[in-house]
C-alpha cells in the first residue's frame, strides 16, 4: 500500500466546505414559472359557462352559485369548484376555458387536516395564489376548438345590386357541421332567446347530421324556421360563449340549414302530425304575421279549430311586407305558413278585422281570440313638407314591393332613419334605381352617429357595397319643394340623441347644417300599432302599459279574457319575441278555455 | 441532415418529412422498412441513443402512429422515426435487441394502447396498472371520465348546475 492510498480516503474532506446541493426546506422551494397548480379562476371574467365541467376526465368539478355573482343574459351565474381529490392538474379546464377566466398558479405545496378544504372555488376564497402572476396559462395560439365561424358565402354586390336574389347562400354540409363543431353546449344562449330554443341541442343535430331530429328540437318552439333561419335577430349570438375567444356560432345560418334540408313533403311524418285528433272549439287570430301563425300552429296541434283573418292579400306579416326578398324570398315564408295550412288552419285573406268584420262579432263566433297585429303604420317626422306626395312611409313602399306593385322610383332619394327597415327600404329602392336608371343615388341618414346607428352592422356594410352612402348624426329639419316639387332635404347636426337618463331627447347644433338633394324622400324613422278595430267599449276595456303597449300577463291573456294580443303590439318588433308570444298565446287559450 | 434524408430515401419508403428545427427531423417510414432503418441509423448513422418510444392513437383514421426518437450524440441531432401501424392489428417487431431499455417501452405501450410487440422481454406483464381490467387506458375510444366516475365515488355533499337549466330557474321560471 502506497502512502499516498493511505491518504484518500481522507480527500472526501474537502467537501464539507462545500454548499450542499438538496434544499433545506424543500416546501418553500418556487415551482417552475409554468408549473401547473392550484387553479386561479377571474370570477368577474368568467361567465359560468360549464364547460370546464365539461371535458374534466376526472369529474372533479361542479358548476356552483356564489354570492355576489348575479344569473344574467350571457352568464349562468355559477361558477366551478374544484375537488382536489379528483384534480389530476392536466390543465385541459384550462385550456378549453371560453373567456380565459381560468387559469393555474405554481403552488403545488399545501397542507391541511381538514380533506374538505381541498374542495373550494377559485378566485372566491382568497388563496395566497390568487394574484401570482406565475403558473400555467392557456399558450397564445393554441386553442382545442376553432375560434372563428365559418364564413358565409354571399353574392357578390355586382351580382346583386340589380335583382331581388337572395343574398346569403346558406352552408353547405360540410360548413354547417364544422361551424357546428364548434358549439361548446353550454346552453347560455337559450335564456338570452325569446323563444328559448333548444339552440345546442339542435346545433348537436347538425353535428350528427340528423336532419329529422333537428327539425323536431326547431319545431317545439318554433314553427317558423325557414322564415327564422333568414331574418332573426338572433340574440342568442350576443351571448354565445365562444365569441369570448373569437365568433359566436352563427346560430341563425345553422337554423336555416337544418330547415333548408328537410323536404315539406317529410315535414308531418317526422314531427307526427299525421294524425291530430280535433276538438270542437274555435279560435279566431287577426293577423298572419309571425305571432298569428305561431300561435295557429300551437293551437292546431292542440286540437282547436283554428281560422286566420288577414288584412292583406298574402300570410307573413311584416316578414312578407317589410322584409326584402333579397333577404327573404317569398318561397321560403310560404314552406314555413304552408305546412301550417297542412294542419287544417284556415286563412282569410283580404279580410280587415274592424271594418270587413267587427271584433265583438269575432267574439260571437268563436270560443277565443288572438291578435297580433303588428306595427304597419309609420311614423312621421312631421317636418315641413313631409307631406308632399313624394314623401313617402318606408312600410307603405315595401308592402307595394312585395304586393308586386310598380313603384315610381326617383332618380335621387333621401331615406331618413338609421334602422334595419331604413336599410331595406333603401336597398330595396336602389335595386330599382339601379333597375330603371342604372344607377344608384341614394343617401340614407339618421339622427344617430354611426356607433350607435340601431341597423344591423352587416346591414350597414352591405348597403355601401351597393353603393349607398351613409350620412349618419344629422337631423331632418325641412323638406325643400320648389314649384311643387321635392328638391332636397335640410339637416343640421345632430350631437346626441339620448340624455343622461338614457330617454329619447335629441340635441342639435343649428349651425351646422347640410342639404341633401332629392327628388323623393321616405321616412323610416319607426312604425306604430294600429288599434282602431278595437270598440271605444273596449278600448276602455283593454289595459295599457307606460311605454303604450297592450298590457298583457305571462300567457299574452289580456285585461279582456277571452283577448289573447301578442306580437309586436306587445313587444319588439322582433319576429322571434312574436313567434314565442304566439306560442305562450297558445298555451294561454288552451288554460283559459280548459277552465271554462 | 437533409443528406442524411437523402441517403435513406434511396434504400427506404419514406414520406411526410418535417424539418422541425435546424437539428430535429420527423419522417414517416413504411412499418416492413421501420427495423431495418433504425438498425442502420444506430450502426452507421451515428444515432446511438434511443431517447423515447411513444406512440399516438388516430382513432378517426384507424391507425396508431409510432415515433421512434433517435439522438446522435456526436452531432448534436435528433431524427424522429415515425411508423404508422393497423389499428385492429397493433403489432409491431421489437427492438429490445438494439437498445435493451426499448423492452421498457414496448412493455408501457402494451399496456396503455395495447400494442403488442412480440418477442420483447416480460411485455406481457402489467407495467404500472395492476389488475387493469379494462381497454388500455391511452386508447381514445376509453372514455376516462365514464371509468372515472363509476371507479372513484364522489365526495358527499358535492352538488352541481347545469347552466342552461339553472338559468331557466332564475331568469324565466314560468315559461
Amino acid at each position: 500500500m502506497s502512502f499516498k492510498d493511505v491518504l484518500k480516503p481522507f480527500t472526501a474532506w474537502k467537501n464539507l466546505a462545500i454548499e450542499p446541493v438538496s434544499i433545506k426546506k424543500p416546501l418553500e422551494r418556487q415551482a417552475a414559472p409554468r408549473y401547473r397548480g392550484f387553479h386561479k379562476n377571474n370570477l368577474e371574467k368568467c361567465i359560468g359557462c360549464g364547460t370546464c365541467e365539461e371535458i374534466c376526465q376526472n369529474a372533479a368539478i361542479d358548476m356552483v352559485p356564489l354570492d355576489g355573482i348575479e344569473t344574467k343574459e350571457g352568464d349562468s351565474g355559477l361558477r366551478p369548484m374544484i375537488d382536489y381529490g379528483r384534480c389530476c392538474w392536466c390543465a385541459l379546464c384550462v385550456d378549453v376555458c371560453t373567456t380565459n377566466s381560468l387559469t393555474m398558479s405554481n403552488h403545488f405545496t399545501w397542507v391541511d387536516t381538514n380533506a374538505d378544504n381541498f374542495r373550494f372555488i377559485p378566485g372566491a376564497e382568497n388563496k395566497p395564489w390568487d394574484n401570482e402572476e406565475l403558473g400555467y396559462k392557456k399558450p397564445e395560439n393554441y386553442e382545442l376548438n376553432n375560434p372563428y365561424r365559418v364564413e358565409m358565402v354571399e353574392i357578390e354586390p355586382e351580382q346583386r345590386d340589380k335583382s331581388f336574389l337572395e343574398i346569403v347562400k346558406g352552408f353547405s354540409k360540410e360548413q354547417a357541421i364544422k361551424e357546428a363543431d364548434r358549439c361548446i353546449e353550454c346552453g347560455l344562449c337559450i335564456a338570452t332567446c325569446p323563444a328559448h330554443m333548444g339552440i345546442p341541442a339542435y346545433i348537436a343535430a347538425v353535428r350528427n347530421d340528423d336532419m329529422e331530429e333537428g327539425l323536431r328540437v326547431l319545431y317545439e318552439t318554433n314553427p317558423l324556421p325557414e322564415i327564422c333561419g333568414r331574418v332573426c335577430t338572433h340574440k342568442c349570438e350576443s351571448v354565445c360563449a365562444m365569441q369570448h375567444k373569437g365568433d359566436a356560432l352563427s346560430i341563425r345560418w345553422l337554423k336555416r340549414y337544418i330547415a333548408d334540408q328537410v323536404p315539406a313533403e317529410k315535414y308531418k311524418e317526422i314531427l307526427e302530425t299525421e294524425n291530430i285528433k280535433k276538438n270542437d272549439k274555435k279560435i279566431a287570430i287577426i293577423g298572419a304575421g309571425p305571432a298569428g301563425l305561431s300561435a295557429a300552429y300551437y293551437l292546431a296541434l292542440l286540437g282547436y279549430n283554428v281560422k286566420i283573418f288577414e288584412a292583406l292579400s298574402g300570410p307573413g306579416g311584416m316578414t312578407r311586407y317589410g322584409i326584402p326578398e333579397y333577404r327573404l324570398p317569398y318561397d321560403q315564408i310560404d314552406k314555413d305558413v304552408d305546412y301550417i295550412k297542412s294542419l287544417g288552419v284556415e286563412f282569410q285573406f283580404n279580410t280587415r278585422i274592424g271594418k270587413d268584420i267587427t271584433l265583438d262579432k269575432l267574439h260571437e263566433d268563436f270560443d277565443a281570440v288572438f291578435a297580433g297585429t303588428g306595427l304597419h303604420l309609420g311614423r312621421s317626422t312631421r317636418i315641413d313638407g313631409s307631406n308632399h306626395e313624394k314623401c313617402y312611409q318606408a312600410v307603405d313602399l315595401l308592402r307595394d314591393v312585395a304586393d308586386g306593385k310598380s313603384i315610381n322610383v326617383e332618380k335621387k332619394i333621401v331615406v331618413i332613419g338609421g334602422g334595419n327597415v331604413a336599410m331595406d327600404i333603401a336597398r330595396t329602392l336602389a335595386r330599382l334605381q339601379n333597375q330603371k336608371y342604372g344607377k344608384v343615388q341614394l343617401i340614407i341618414t339618421s339622427l344617430e352617429s354611426e356607433d350607435i346607428m340601431p341597423a344591423d352592422l352587416e346591414e350597414i356594410v352591405e348597403s355601401r357595397e351597393e353603393k349607398i352612402i351613409i350620412e349618419p348624426a344629422w337631423g331632418p329639419k325641412k323638406i325643400k319643394i320648389e314649384d311643387g316639387k321635392i328638391k332636397g332635404l335640410h339637416v343640421i347636426k345632430c350631437l346626441s340623441v339620448f340624455d343622461e337618463e338614457g330617454r329619447f331627447n335629441p340635441k342639435f347644433d343649428e349651425n351646422k347644417k347640410e342639404f341633401f338633394e332629392a327628388d323623393m324622400v321616405v321616412e323610416a324613422i319607426g312604425q306604430g300599432m294600429d288599434l282602431s278595430y278595437f270598440s271605444e267599449e273596449m278600448q276602455s276595456r283593454l289595459e295599457m302599459t307606460d311605454r303604450h303597449k297592450v298590457k298583457v300577463d305571462n300567457n299574452c291573456q289580456s285585461s279582456i279574457p277571452w283577448l289573447f294580443v301578442g306580437g309586436d303590439i306587445v313587444a319588439g318588433p322582433d319576429v322571434i319575441s312574436a313567434i314565442a308570444d304566439g306560442h305562450r298565446a297558445a298555451r294561454g287559450i288552451d288554460n283559459f278555455l280548459s277552465q271554462k | 441532415m437533409k443528406n442524411l434524408i437523402e441517403r435513406l430515401k434511396k434504400q427506404f419508403k419514406i414520406s411526410e418529412v418535417v424539418f422541425q428545427r435546424d437539428n430535429e427531423i420527423f419522417l414517416t417510414v413504411e412499418k416492413m422498412d421501420a427495423v431495418s432503418m433504425i438498425t442502420q441509423l444506430r450502426d452507421l448513422e451515428g444515432f446511438t441513443h434511443l431517447v423515447l418510444l411513444t406512440a399516438v392513437d388516430w382513432l378517426e383514421e384507424g391507425y396508431f402512429q409510432l415515433t421512434y426518437l433517435l439522438n446522435n450524440y456526436e452531432k448534436k441531432t435528433d431524427l424522429g422515426v415515425r411508423v404508422k401501424i393497423d389499428r385492429d392489428k397493433a403489432e409491431m417487431t421489437s427492438i429490445h435487441h438494439l437498445w435493451k431499455t426499448a423492452a421498457t417501452y414496448q412493455r408501457e405501450l402494451k399496456e396503455m394502447f395495447g400494442i403488442d410487440f412480440p418477442g420483447s422481454p416480460r411485455v406481457d406483464e402489467s407495467f404500472i396498472l395492476e389488475g387493469w381490467d379494462n381497454i388500455p387506458p391511452y386508447r381514445r375510444d376509453f372514455d376516462t371520465k365514464k371509468y372515472s366516475e363509476e371507479t372513484y365515488f364522489p365526495r358527499p355533499g358535492r352538488k352541481t348546475h347545469d347552466p342552461a337549466e339553472y338559468m331557466k330557474k332564475k331568469l324565466y321560471p314560468e315559461d
